[in-house]
């Protein structure tokens, strides 16, 4: 790290225990807000700490874990060690979800090669990628403490492994607000059929108020819940009932002087736009046919691709923070739908062509620079072949494996080309420049603006922030343009 | 108020607030609290009392340590700004302090030399001296007063120049009244009687007569919820449903019985402890099992044994004391007097319990047949575990062993006390304690008045606001001691005074002198909380449940909103009146929670919550307009209104705007309504069937009552398939398939221990085809759906096109509405439904499929005559009403 970073760093670290940085914070607690009311523009868009590098996120997270060493870490002396007992060094304090036993090695039956100007390595899972893999920055050596799914997706969307704390995509609506107030400043699209692990707390506010947890849209009945009128309720019918409310409403004011009235009033007319606005942005049935095989969508399908072409809209729409969710990526080997042979290679392409897509799209619409992408799951696989049921299973798969995985990171601030970190000849441990949670989350603020150890909010004696109590989480300069 | 005397008002207000804000003049001594320690906050934090964070050996935080006669470095000289190294270090050119952030202002460093110069006088944090009965303040007006209350209330208003607001309307009263003492409306007509009669007695007799509703309990015992984090599941990953229902309905069994607020404490701390306990005493002690368990696989229990010990330590002291405790897991606390050591010793008294994060949720009692519900329950001595201090907070760095105890910093635990949960608990409720009493009395203020008297409800510590109202806030603590703790009697004196009666109308200068009605020279006004837009609207309707207690219940919400990774429990919803219970009774899932209370900020129940934070979306706007529950609501309520009412419009508009806001409507309201009436009666006259969809509340939550089975799964009746393991030609999907060589079999289909209940035929193959034939004779259907459990992967088809189909089993049955083209190609009859089934192999030889088609009957629509018409356009009234601001605000 650089000494003047250093230095910043420590006052910032000083700066925030001092508790002088009001800010935000303020507008909801304390003096300022003594009866704990949220001021109805919550929403509104916020100045930012420092020149933003990206407006909006979109971030995939790939539930489950996904195997880095069949997609981006390649590991040949894994490959000529497959079949042969694992060492034991390698095991010994070792805590596993499912392994027993002296494992042994599993290679990686893909193959890699360098894609791009950069030479980055990518499995032939993912041959869509390898062409935009000059837009990405790919860190290998991604590290977190927790080896179950819902803590580790905890911990990676809310910096607490436990429930309570809030996600980084309500952080991000607390400390931006949001440019588009007809629709979600936040929103979760999940696909695979299932909600993750940790469930709805993973786009919870936990803490913050809950005006920024996410809306997860659905692609079954509602987008949002209550979006639509009651039957029998026209638009026309909706307008003079809204329009009958704010009479009376004033009427109330008028007498009552309360300023709230007003803002109840405005969050109506809010909630009439949301109508038309969120059915709108989630249709993409108007989509040119170039777009549709760009992406692989298909009108009323569930699926990744939908979500990917979606968080695009919503971008464009000015949505701040996009998180999707896909689920099945537990690639345990206990069954044909868990085999890194037999499903792995389905679930890479039903991902591989939308996210590369969706790197294309918005680039040539301008808005990669201002969008940042983020890619990854909760923890990576181990290099062991996982046997649960000893020499029964014709299956192969891998553990949980928190000591090292991949995720890579693209668009607005992020350096194209860019390979960070790398883990040892086995990919069992990071063997240079590890990445926490806490740096991911850092970093992510960073390029949204905000400065991570100032973003704050207060909670039960404690100013509580996405990167934790303690300052070890640091923005990756690395990654940065 | 007359204009002069408003903008004398306002100066004085300025000029109070100015003399809080900034330095008086330069001479005297400035005040400790309101102006010298809020800026020595800022240099606490690394000149504190946690030494692993202090810097240059040097704390400011009492005259012993600023002064070094602790050891330390001296930074101040009382008496001597010019020889205080602070002054010198806040005053340099290079690096002054604070290192960073906002510089002091100049007034800011001013205030700090004359407190030097005035001899540097520290003052104790007020909340951490027991609390002394005060004087009653002289006031400008004793008619005013209707008791002490309203002393402390007009002496700061004379003070600030202000004059209290008048006496509120008796309906806006009877309504303010019932919702804050029940939680619930009032019936017109006991809002006329009250209205009638102007006259003390018939005040005090509708307070007594709320307060002795059995609804008091079940509004209060959601306020102790959210402190005690209840919620009906375990929490964490699998988040499994858990029967910890019992304690809820004691809460609201000892609210009721009008507990003392000591024993109330005690029971639930220690109630374990007591000598023979009963077995309400033991069911009490739930409180602290509403921790969460882990019961995900490979996970170290001790790890999150450790996290509900913590969890506990934290509830108890935000609860009780108001105090962050919880900061001094990792460290010594940065601004209130506990270290990182008296925390652990508060963590041992919560350490000797026998639940350990096991499955089973253990122990629990019997409360009746199959009912067992958590409990605390003491290690007997040979098992009791050692406390150590957790470095950095981590379980699995253990420093010194302590002993239970209680911070130094507070009076000293009873000498004839255990050291265990019971002596804890008679620590807490010692008349000697300085804020479990204010803290509680502060709590009740705050729920009636919207904002605590110390506005930080969760924090008293330093870092906490100051009370507005400091003398009363220690008179209602002190009356409220004296008075044998006595929560009723509270809640009585406060909704008795004048202070509570005020009009919450505001002027604009008021509004501007006073935003947010500190000075409480007006009436409370602020949203309601979740429970009560849910309940309030039921009430009026006519469809609120008045059962009280037992399981929790699943009242209508959006289908798919329990779709998770391990639940085998689907959201099902209640029959008959258990859809219409308070919504206190409702399931609480902590990672799925009731959709539409949590966008009115319900808290998830994750940890406690002392004060829920109150939010103003467009979300919100969605679901009181168009969550069916809210419209079948407006619908009963447009029918009651028309029947309890003579037949002209403007008497069953009054009626309709009274059941929900008791007070009658205005000319100007009334006549708005009417327009929107007859505007819709209009649009709707020319659109028979959107009148008769909104004018029958057949809709969408009775659809359960008009679904009809096609295909019975094994959970009803199940039904007979054609099946067969080998692979079938390819038109096997095909009604004309002939299938007559097939097996047949009931479902459902499988084999293993998981679903065997609901096995009858066997599945052994990786593949497995069936078909079943089905008719669909009656007219109107609608809403088909496939209800499909199954291990692997499946795929279904209607008359050979694509039904559904899913490579994810399910733990159990998950509809799948039919595709708009698989619709189409149904006919009334002879249709065939066929399914294949793929083993995965995840689930080891396990295997299962089950599989049922389910219709809606349309409704059964009145005919959309006139009569219809006019009930839709009430309907449409009834909407707006119960969206009224004033109607989701109390005020």
């Amino acid at each position: 790290m650089k000494p003047a970073r250093e230095i910043a760093r420590r006052q910032t670290r000083r700066h925030f225990l001092g508790g002088c940085q009001l800010g935000l914070a303020s507008m909801f607690l304390g003096s300022l807000q003594p009866t704990g009311a949220v001021p109805s523009r919550a929403m509104a868009p916020k100045a930012p700490h420092h020149a933003p590098r990206a407006n909006s996120v979109i971030y995939l997270h790939m539930a489950g874990g996904p195997s880095q060493l069949e997609l981006f870490d390649n590991k040949p002396e894994l490959r000529k060690h497959s079949g042969e007992d694992c060492p034991q060094h390698l095991l010994d304090g070792k805590r596993f979800a499912f392994i027993k036993g002296v494992p042994q090695l599993l290679g990686s039956p893909y193959e890699f090669a360098r894609a791009g100007r950069a030479g980055t390595w990518v499995s032939e899972l993912l041959p869509r990628f390898a062409e935009v893999a000059d837009q990405a920055a790919i860190v290998r050596s991604m590290t977190t403490s927790e080896f179950n799914h819902a803590p580790a997706q905890l911990l990676l969307q809310t910096g607490s492994q436990r429930l309570g704390s809030a996600s980084v995509g309500s952080w991000a609506t607390y400390g931006l607000g949001t440019e588009n107030q007809d629709l979600p400043g936040f929103v979760v699209l999940v696909s695979g059929n299932k909600t993750p692990s940790a469930g709805k707390s993973l786009w919870g506010s936990g803490f913050l108020p809950s005006v920024y947890q996410g809306v997860q849209c659905r692609t079954q009945g509602d987008p949002v819940l209550f979006l639509s009128n009651p039957e029998g309720m026209s638009r026309s019918l909706r307008r003079s009932t809204l329009d009958a409310l704010a009479d009376l409403n004033r009427l109330e004011q008028r007498r009552s002087g309360d300023p709230d009235t007003l803002a109840r009033i405005e969050q109506y007319e809010l909630a009439y736009r949301m109508q038309v606005a969120v059915p709108e942005v989630m249709d993409i049935s108007k989509e040119p046919d170039a777009i549709h095989s760009l992406y692989g969508t298909e009108p009323g399908r569930l699926s990744f691709a939908n979500n990917c072409l979606l968080a695009r809209r919503l971008v464009e729409s000015g949505v701040r923070f996009v998180q999707l969710y896909d689920w099945g990526w537990d690639h345990h080997g206990n069954a044909r739908q868990t085999d890194i042979r037999l499903d792995l290679p389905d679930r890479a392409r039903d991902i591989d062509r939308p996210a590369a897509a969706l790197i294309e799209d918005l680039k040539q619409r301008g808005l990669l620079d201002q969008t940042l992408i983020v890619w990854g799951g909760e923890f990576g696989r181990t290099p062991m072949r996982e046997n649960r049921q000893g020499d029964k299973t014709e299956y192969y798969g891998r553990d949980h494996q928190p000591q090292a995985f991949t995720m890579w990171l693209a668009g607005g601030g992020i350096k194209g080309g860019v390979s960070h970190g790398s883990t040892d000849d086995l990919g069992y441990y990071v063997d240079s420049d590890p990445v926490t949670p806490r740096d991911l989350q850092a970093t992510l603020l960073h390029l949204l603006g905000l400065d991570p150890y100032r973003l704050h909010f207060p909670h039960q004696g404690l100013k509580q922030r996405l990167i934790g109590p303690t300052d070890e989480g640091r923005v990756i300069e690395e990654l940065l343009a | 108020m007359s204009a002069p005397s408003i903008a004398v008002a306002i100066r004085a207000v300025a000029a109070t607030l100015a003399a809080v804000a900034f330095a008086l003049p330069a001479s005297g001594a400035p005040d400790f609290r309101t102006e010298v320690h809020p800026i020595l906050l800022k240099c606490l934090p690394c000149h504190g009392p946690d030494e692993e964070a202090r810097m240059a050996n040097l704390r400011l935080d009492s005259i012993e340590s600023a002064t070094g006669r602790d050891g330390g470095h001296a930074g101040l000289v009382p008496g001597n700004a010019a020889e205080s190294r602070v002054m010198a270090r806040i005053r340099a050119d290079r690096n002054p302090m604070p290192p960073v952030g906002e510089r002091l202002s100049t007034e800011e460093i001013a205030t700090l030399e004359r407190w030097i110069e005035s001899g540097a006088g520290y003052e104790r944090h007020w909340a951490f001296d027991a609390p002394l009965r005060p004087e009653l303040p002289p006031v400008s007006d004793p008619s005013w007063p209707r008791n002490d209350i309203d002393w402390f209330v007009l002496a700061r208003l004379d003070r600030e120049g202000l004059r209290p607001s008048d006496q509120a309307d008796r309906y806006v009263l009877a309504r303010r009244l019932a919702l804050d003492v029940t939680g619930l409306p009032l019936i017109p007509a006991e809002a006329d009687a009250f209205a009638a009669d102007p006259s003390p007695a018939a005040y005090e007799a509708l307070v007594d007569r709320l307060l002795a509703s059995r609804a008091y309990g079940e509004r209060w015992a959601r306020v102790w919820l959210d402190l005690a984090r209840y919620a009906d599941s375990m929490g964490y990953e699998k988040d499994t449903l858990r029967t910890i229902w019992p304690y809820r309905d004691w809460v609201v069994r000892a609210l009721n019985d009008n507990m003392p607020f000591d024993r109330f404490t005690v029971l639930q701390l220690a109630g374990d402890l007591l000598p023979e306990p009963t077995e309400d005493d033991l069911v009490a002690t739930g409180f602290h099992r509403n921790t969460m368990t882990n019961t995900e696989g490979g996970t170290d229990d001790e790890e999150f044994r450790d996290a509900a010990v913590k969890d506990r330590v934290a509830t108890t002291g935000q609860t009780w004391m108001g105090l962050t405790w919880g900061c001094a897991q990792c460290h010594s606390h940065k601004y209130d007097p506990i270290s990182h050591e008296e925390y652990y010793s508060l963590y041992a008294f919560f350490n000797q319990t026998a639940d350990a994060d096991t499955n089973d949720d253990g122990p629990k009692l019997e409360v009746a047949p199959d009912v067992s519900t958590p409990v605390l329950e003491e290690l007997s001595p040979d098992k009791r575990r050692e406390t150590f201090v957790h470095q950095r907070g981590n379980y699995r760095n253990p420093g010194e062993t302590v002993e239970a105890g209680v911070p130094d910093a507070f009076h000293e635990f009873p000498a004839d006390a255990p050291k265990n949960r019971l002596g804890l608990a008679r620590w807490l409720v010692s008349e000697r304690n300085p804020l479990t009493a204010r803290v509680a009395v502060n709590r009740v203020w705050a729920r009636l008045f919207g904002a605590g008297i110390v506005r930080t409800e969760e924090d008293f510590g330093t870092q906490g606001a100051l009370p507005t109202h400091p003398a009363l806030l220690d008179w209602l603590a002190t009356e409220f001691m004296l008075g044998g703790w006595d929560l009723k009697t509270l809640v009585k004196t406060v909704v008795t005074s004048a202070t509570y009666r005020q009009s919450s109308d505001a002027s604009p200068e008021l509004l501007q002198a006073d935003p947010d009605n500190e000075l409480l020279a007006r009436g409370a006004r602020f949203r309601l909380p979740a429970e009560m837009v849910r309940d309030q609207a039921l009430a009026a309707s006519g469809l609120l449940s008045g059962k009280m207690g037992g399981p929790p219940v699943m009242p209508w919400q959006p289908p798919g909103i329990w779709q998770v990774v391990y639940s085998s429990r689907q959201w099902e919803t209640s029959r008959g009146e258990d859809r219409h219970r308070r919504a206190l009774y409702t399931l609480w899932r902590r990672t799925s929670p009731y959709p539409s209370m949590t966008t009115f900020d319900a808290p998830s129940g994750e940890t406690c919550t002392v004060r829920r934070i109150r939010t103003n979306t467009p979300l919100q706007a969605l679901v009181t307009l168009n969550d069916p529950t809210l419209m079948e609501a407006a619908q009963l309520l447009a029918e009651r209104a028309l029947a309890e009412s003579g037949p002209g419009e403007e008497e069953v508009l009054e009626r309709l705007f009274r059941l929900v806001l008791t007070r009658p409507p205005t000319a100007a309201e009334s006549a708005r309504l009417r327009d929107l009436r007859a505007e819709a009666e209009r649009g709707l006259a020319r659109d028979a069937a959107a009148a008769a969809k909104l004018a029958s509340y057949d809709r969408v939550l009775y659809t359960s009552a008009r679904r009809q089975t096609l295909v019975a799964d094994s959970r009803s009746e199940a039904a007979e398939w054609r099946f067969t393991t080998e692979t079938p030609a390819s038109d096997w999907t095909s009604p004309e398939f002939d299938d007559s060589h097939w097996e047949s079999g009931w479902g459902a289909f499988g084999r293993g221990d998981g679903y065997k209940d609901s096995l009858s035929s066997d599945w052994s193959t990786t593949d497995l085809w069936l078909r079943i034939r089905f008719d669909a004779r009656e007219p109107g259907l609608d809403g088909f759906r496939l209800e499909v459990r199954h291990s692997g992967a499946f795929a279904a088809f209607v008359n050979g096109v694509a039904a559904s189909g899913d490579i994810n089993g399910s733990g159990s049955h998950s509809p799948h509405p039919l595709p708009p083209a698989a619709r189409a190609a149904l006919r009334p009859r002879g249709n065939v439904l066929g399914i294949r089934a793929t083993h995965t192999g995840l689930t080891d030889g396990a295997r299962n499929i089950d599989a049922g088609l389910t219709a809606l009957r349309p409704p059964e629509l009145e005919s959309a005559g006139t009569d219809v018409v006019e009930k839709a356009a009430w309907v449409v009234a009834a909407n707006v009403v119960l969206n009224l601001d004033e109607a989701l605000t109390k005020h």
